[in-house]
């Protein structure tokens, strides 16, 4: 078989390239949700647990915050989603997709607060006393002084975690969720010929981490740039 | 100055501070502290290494908290825990050994930021507040420049000025200079000598005593966790009383 018939057969006959774009949109859009939950999720917990660190105060929350930290990252990925999917959602019915939102975006807030933690535990002491001398609250100067500067600090460990949860959201098939991996997958069953399919989805998968990647660079150039 | 009928604008009553590290151990660095400063004191707080200098000063805006005692400032005992203590720091300009400049804001924004948040003035007001301030420490060309671009000297200035800009009712200095390098110390000390010529209150720790005995109206001498000897700077340096202050003052000459 030529390539051009390889190409034809795995990709236009039959419209299969929809496979490709209906799970690349899946995959885009798991990523997306998960990674602003995440964030979300990781700046809550970053918060309690840094504040616990610094003041002494929110032990028990601090505590819940530690335990789920814990469990989400000594806990395999795919255990989770298939966790979230058939033990917490078993009995109700719910689309799958927003399975996918709930048990990536739970997972990323873990690995998310970590990073966050780190930047925010970087900063100098004195930069808290300055923001509390001035007569700014703890919450205040967190969020006036302490987040812009540590943010900036672990922009390129957030920007990796992006990434990985975008490549992480290939397991999404396991609860039959029809992302870019899955879309391959598919046509590799119909065509019996695996390499151009999944060949393509790893293209696919590498020409995004690529663009994230460059945005995240973009993103350092310019918070650095305007400092100076 | 400080007449006895003049109400003190700061009353420390039996403070005590002990740090406790860990369960068990534990540490004693302030004991039984009993002073007042008054409007226009501008008072320099002198001793040895580890005397507690600095953990007196941060317990006065509840930087560190007093373990003991009582503070009030103007009237209030910020020691309590029913106080806003936000509110009474506003009043309580602070400048740190190591400036603390916020790095990710410009000179202007430093100094801006608490006015319009914490007061709520414009921008245009605080602006102009700011600027005022700036000519002041002779930094106005800097407004626009960030902390890593300016000296040790510079940014000092540019850390008075910020606390200034908050128009407090006292300013705590913790060694204002000992960070800096040696020729860059002048500049500052100038900025504070202007500062205590325009009568406003100061408390000062520092290992400055040159500069103590020509600008300070009071000198406290800790040591011991103590305030051993308070007098003012010609008596303090001239007829030091106190056996530790006599060896303390040798020893620096």
């Amino acid at each position: 078989m030529s390539l051009k018939e390889n190409l034809y057969l795995n990709f236009i006959k039959d419209d299969r390239y929809m496979y490709l774009l209906s799970g690349l949109k899946n995959t885009l859009l798991i990523t997306i949700v998960a990674v602003v939950v995440g964030i979300l999720l990781g700046f809550l917990l970053a918060y309690i647990r840094t504040t616990h660190d610094r003041t002494g105060k929110w032990k028990i929350a601090n505590l819940i915050a530690q335990l789920y930290i814990t469990v989400i990252r000594g806990t395999p990925m795919v255990l989770q989603l298939l966790i979230v999917y058939f033990v917490i959602f078993a009995s109700v019915n719910v689309p799958k997709i927003l399975v996918a939102f709930i048990a990536f975006g739970l997972n990323s807030g873990a690995y998310v607060a970590e990073i966050i933690r780190a930047g925010i535990m970087s900063i100098d002491k004195g930069q808290f006393e300055a923001g509390f001398s001035l007569g700014f609250s703890y919450t205040q100067t967190m969020l006036y002084f302490i987040l812009p500067q540590a943010i900036k600090n672990v922009l390129p460990a957030l920007g990796n975690e992006m990434i990985v949860l975008l490549k992480e959201t290939s397991v999404a098939g396991y609860i039959a969720m029809d992302d870019l991996t899955r879309g391959a997958d598919i046509i590799r069953s119909q065509t019996y010929s695996a390499f151009m399919p999944l060949l393509m989805a790893a293209a696919i998968y590498l020409f995004f981490v690529m663009i994230f990647d460059s945005l995240v660079k973009k993103l350092e150039r310019n918070l650095k740039s305007s400092e100076h | 100055m400080n007449t006895e009928q003049q109400k003190p604008l700061i009353e420390v009553k039996h403070l005590g501070k002990v740090f406790t590290r860990g369960k068990y151990e534990k540490e004693e660095v302030l004991s039984d502290i009993n002073v007042n400063f008054y409007e226009g004191d501008v008072a320099f707080i002198v001793g040895p290494s580890g005397a507690g200098k600095s953990t007196f000063l941060r317990c006065l805006n509840r930087l560190e908290r007093a373990t003991e005692g009582e503070i009030y400032f103007e009237g209030v005992n910020i020691l309590d825990d029913k106080v806003d203590i936000d509110k009474h720091r506003q009043k309580m300009g602070m400048v740190f050994q190591q400036f603390n400049l916020f790095p990710h804001l410009s000179v202007m924004g430093n100094l801006t930021i608490g006015p319009m948040k914490l007061q709520g003035i414009s921008e245009e007001e605080a602006r102009e507040r700011a600027i005022k301030l700036l000519r002041r420490v002779k930094l106005e060309e800097r407004a626009d420049s960030y902390p890593n671009q300016l000296s040790g000297g510079q940014k000092q200035r540019i850390a008075i000025a910020r606390s200034l800009c908050m128009e407090p009712d006292v300013m705590l200095f913790d060694e204002p200079t000992s960070a800096l390098d040696p020729e860059m110390v002048g500049e500052v000390l100038e900025v504070m000598r202007e500062l205590a010529e325009d009568k406003m209150t100061m408390i000062v720790v520092t290992h400055e005593m040159a500069f103590a005995r020509e600008v300070a109206n009071r000198i406290l001498f800790m040591a011991d966790k103590q305030i051993l000897e308070e007098n003012d700077p010609v008596n303090f340096f001239e007829n030091p009383k106190n056996e530790r202050l006599k060896a303390f003052l040798e020893k620096m000459i």
